[in-house]
This record gives structure tokens, sequence and C-alpha cells, in this order.
């Protein structure tokens, strides 16, 4: 598969975040992207399209990341989830590595981790 | 300061895997710091004279510190140092993963060679000149605050006005502290952390400085308050909250956690406890930053 024709859902309740990691998608290709800004929605879009690759906040209304990776590994134990979030504490990333998140990243945003995160699971 | 947990460093740069790493967290808090590892941390051994000084343990049967002051390694000052001296607390992490196989005492001198060197960067990124002015500015605080500001509230508000400088621009003024009871917000936007203390936390500006505020954050320009102004104020708060808890957990295995944001414009909020309002004048505009110390 390559970037291109990859599906990736972003999962922020913060528009700017999803904007900023939209942007950063867009500079290493044009993967079909989606958007949801609670746990809720997120895990609603994940089980109807099936997305390649999710970025995931933790701190969010409704349900948050760690309900929220734990809802999407029942419904498809191959998800590769990437959490982006302010709040990389020891306990936070035991939690989202133990219930199958692949990766961590720590905010602010950081441009060459997304591109990375990318090129990992969805380039060739 | 770090920019993130020395755990996640490990992770995402493949020195560990995510089981060893599992484990190793699991482990962190039943163990402290040994004098080899400090030993290395602070620079007093190198890591292979580290590894000589095992070898020699398990062959003597004798005390870690005792051999390195016989083979001229360590002086007895430098051991009784060690011993009294408090070290961040993700250095157990290190000491357990090196016990484990994982990496050897010279992999793990590397490894915080390269830890420490990034959060360095992010220190040398706001000049001596500003960190001097950050550290007069909250020891000024304590002088004139009715109650003092408690203990973690120092590092708080280091790092607070670091995030200002480094996200928004050192051309601000922060002035004194003022205890209040009631608070009447424009747009205005909070977080509570929450552990073995509790802290709401508030920023609130001007519908006009919000947008100033959201144009230098986001490096982006707005017309007008949108949703993107109103995510800037969110993103602030959460980001500098977030990196507050993250060396919370990497010096002193505090471990916090973040309420999710709320939002309060155009309110009249009343405060139950102790709280403080951080008047920041930039020259866009002045932001309010409060916080109501619910319990220590």
């Amino acid at each position: 598969m390559t970037i291109d024709e990859g599906k990736v859902l972003i999962c922020d309740d913060s528009i700017l975040a999803r904007k900023q990691i939209k942007d950063i998608i867009a500079i290493a290709g044009a993967p079909t992207i989606f958007e949801a800004s609670d746990g809720e929605k997120a895990i609603e879009i994940y089980k109807e399209h099936k997305p390649d690759l999710v970025f995931l906040d933790i701190v969010m209304p409704k349900k948050d990341g760690n309900i929220t990776i734990n809802e999407i590994m029942a419904f498809d134990p191959d998800a590769k989830i990437i959490i982006v979030s302010s709040v990389g504490t020891h306990t936070q990333l035991k939690c989202a590595l133990e219930a199958g998140a692949m990766d961590f990243i720590q905010k602010p945003i950081n441009k060459v981790q997304i591109i990375d995160a990318l090129n990992k699971y969805l380039g060739r | 300061m770090y920019n993130q947990f020395f755990g996640n460093y490990l992770y995402s740069n493949e020195y560990v895997t995510k089981e060893h790493l599992i484990s190793a967290i699991i482990r962190q808090t039943k163990v402290s710091a040994r004098i080899d590892t400090l030993s290395v941390y602070f620079g007093y051994m190198s890591a292979s004279e580290v590894e000589h000084v095992k070898q020699l343990q398990n062959e003597e049967g004798k005390k870690f510190s005792e051999l390195a002051i016989s083979y001229g390694y360590l002086t007895q000052e430098q051991v009784l140092e060690l011993l009294n001296t408090k070290a961040p607390d993700f250095l157990t992490l290190g000491q357990i993963l090196i016990d484990d196989g994982v990496f050897s005492y010279e992999q793990f001198e590397n490894i915080l060679t390269d830890y420490r060197s990034q959060s360095e960067l992010l220190d040398l990124e706001i000049d001596e000149e500003n960190q001097n002015e950050i550290r007069q500015l909250i020891d000024s605080f304590s002088l004139v605050t009715e109650y003092a500001i408690p203990s973690f509230g120092k590092a708080y508000l280091e790092l607070l006005f670091k995030n200002f400088v480094r996200y928004i621009g050192e051309d601000f003024t922060a002035l004194p502290p003022s205890l209040c009871n009631e608070f009447a917000t424009e747009h205005c936007v909070s977080q509570t952390i929450n552990g073995n203390y509790v802290v709401n936390t508030y920023l609130n500006m001007s519908e006009e400085t919000s947008i100033a505020f959201a144009e230098r954050y986001s490096n982006e320009s707005y017309d007008s308050y949108d949703e993107y102004v109103a995510a800037a104020l969110e993103d602030f708060i959460n980001l500098h909250n977030g990196l507050f808890i993250v060396n919370a957990s990497n010096d002193f295995s505090n471990e916090l956690s973040l309420g999710t944001l709320a939002p309060h414009d155009n309110n009249i909020i009343t405060f139950e406890h102790p709280t403080y309002i951080f008047p920041v004048y930039y020259p866009f505009g002045i932001i309010h930053f409060i916080m109501e110390v619910v319990s220590l």
C-alpha cells in the first residue's frame, strides 16, 4: 500500500490539532482522511471505514482515548493506532501500549514523527 | 524540562520493545536508583568502570561503593554525595532495563546523553536572560502574595512562563498575582489537574486578544473569533498542563491526570478555594491565567 492508497482516521477534540495533523499528512501524500472529535465518533467511523491508521488523542469528551483503543481493538485486533497526546506520563504510556497502541507521540505535534508513522505503517 | 517521558523516548527510538517497557514501568515505583546508576547519571564513573566494578562484585562479593573507592573510580565524598542525592525517578526505569539485560551500561550512558541533550536543547530555546527573569518573577510572587504559592506551584509557573515564551513570544510582562473569589470571564477555558493535589487552571482573554493569541500560537491568520481561535486557547492550556504532568511523572513518579477542557465564556466564576490570578501583558492584550488550588 502507498500512503495515497491508505485511509487515515484523525481523532482529537481540538479542531486545531486535527488541522495540524492533516496539514502534515498533506506533505507526505494524499490518503483518504476521516475526522472524529470524540472517541464515540471515532469507533463509529472505524467500524464503517476500517482505516489503515488511526491518530488518537487521550483526553477527550464522551469516550476517552483508552476506552476508544479497547473498543477498536476488540473490533479489529490488527488496528494500527498511534496516540498523539499531551499527557505522556508513565501510566498513560503503559495503558495505551497494553491496550494495543503501536506508538505514542507526545504533543506538541511533531512533523517528523507523524511522517515517520505514515511511512512506517502506510508506506511500502 | 523534558518534552517527553523517558519511557516514551526509549520506546519511540526503538531502544525497548513494548513488552520490556510495560514490564519495567510496572516495577518502576518499587525500586530506587542504585549508586552504580547514579554514578553514570552524574558522570562520576564511565559505563566501562561500572561494568568492571560489577564484575569484581560478582567475584569478590564486596559492596559496589567499597570496590569503586578502592579502584579510584569514586571518592568517599562522591559516594556520600550520591547516597544523599535526589535523582530524577526515570533513572530507575533505565536501571531495571539494564538489570533485565535490555541494554548495557554503555548503551544506557549513550541513551542518557542523547535524552538529556534533547531536553537541554529545549531549555536553550529560552535564553539565559529570559530564564533568569522568569525565576526572579516567580521569586517575587512569593513575597507579595497573602498566601504562599504551594510548592508544586513554582515549577508549574516556571514552565508556564517558559511555554509563553516558547509558543506565544517573549514580549510579555507578568504582574504579581492577586487572590480572588470571583472573576468575570470573556473567552475562558479551564482544565483540572488531578492527583495528590487538585488544581483548576483557567486561561482567559478578550475576543481581540484571543485572535492575536491564536495567530501567534498556530502561525495562521484569523479574521474573526472562530472555532480555530477557541481551539488555540484550549490547545495551549492542554499542552502546558500536559508537559507539566510529564515532568512530574519523569522526575518524581508523581502520576497526575488531566480533566477534559471546559469553556466558561462570558460568565462569572465563583471560587471556593484559594485562587491566584496572574495577569500577563502582551502588546496585543492581557491574558489572565488563574489557578484555583482545590486541595494539596
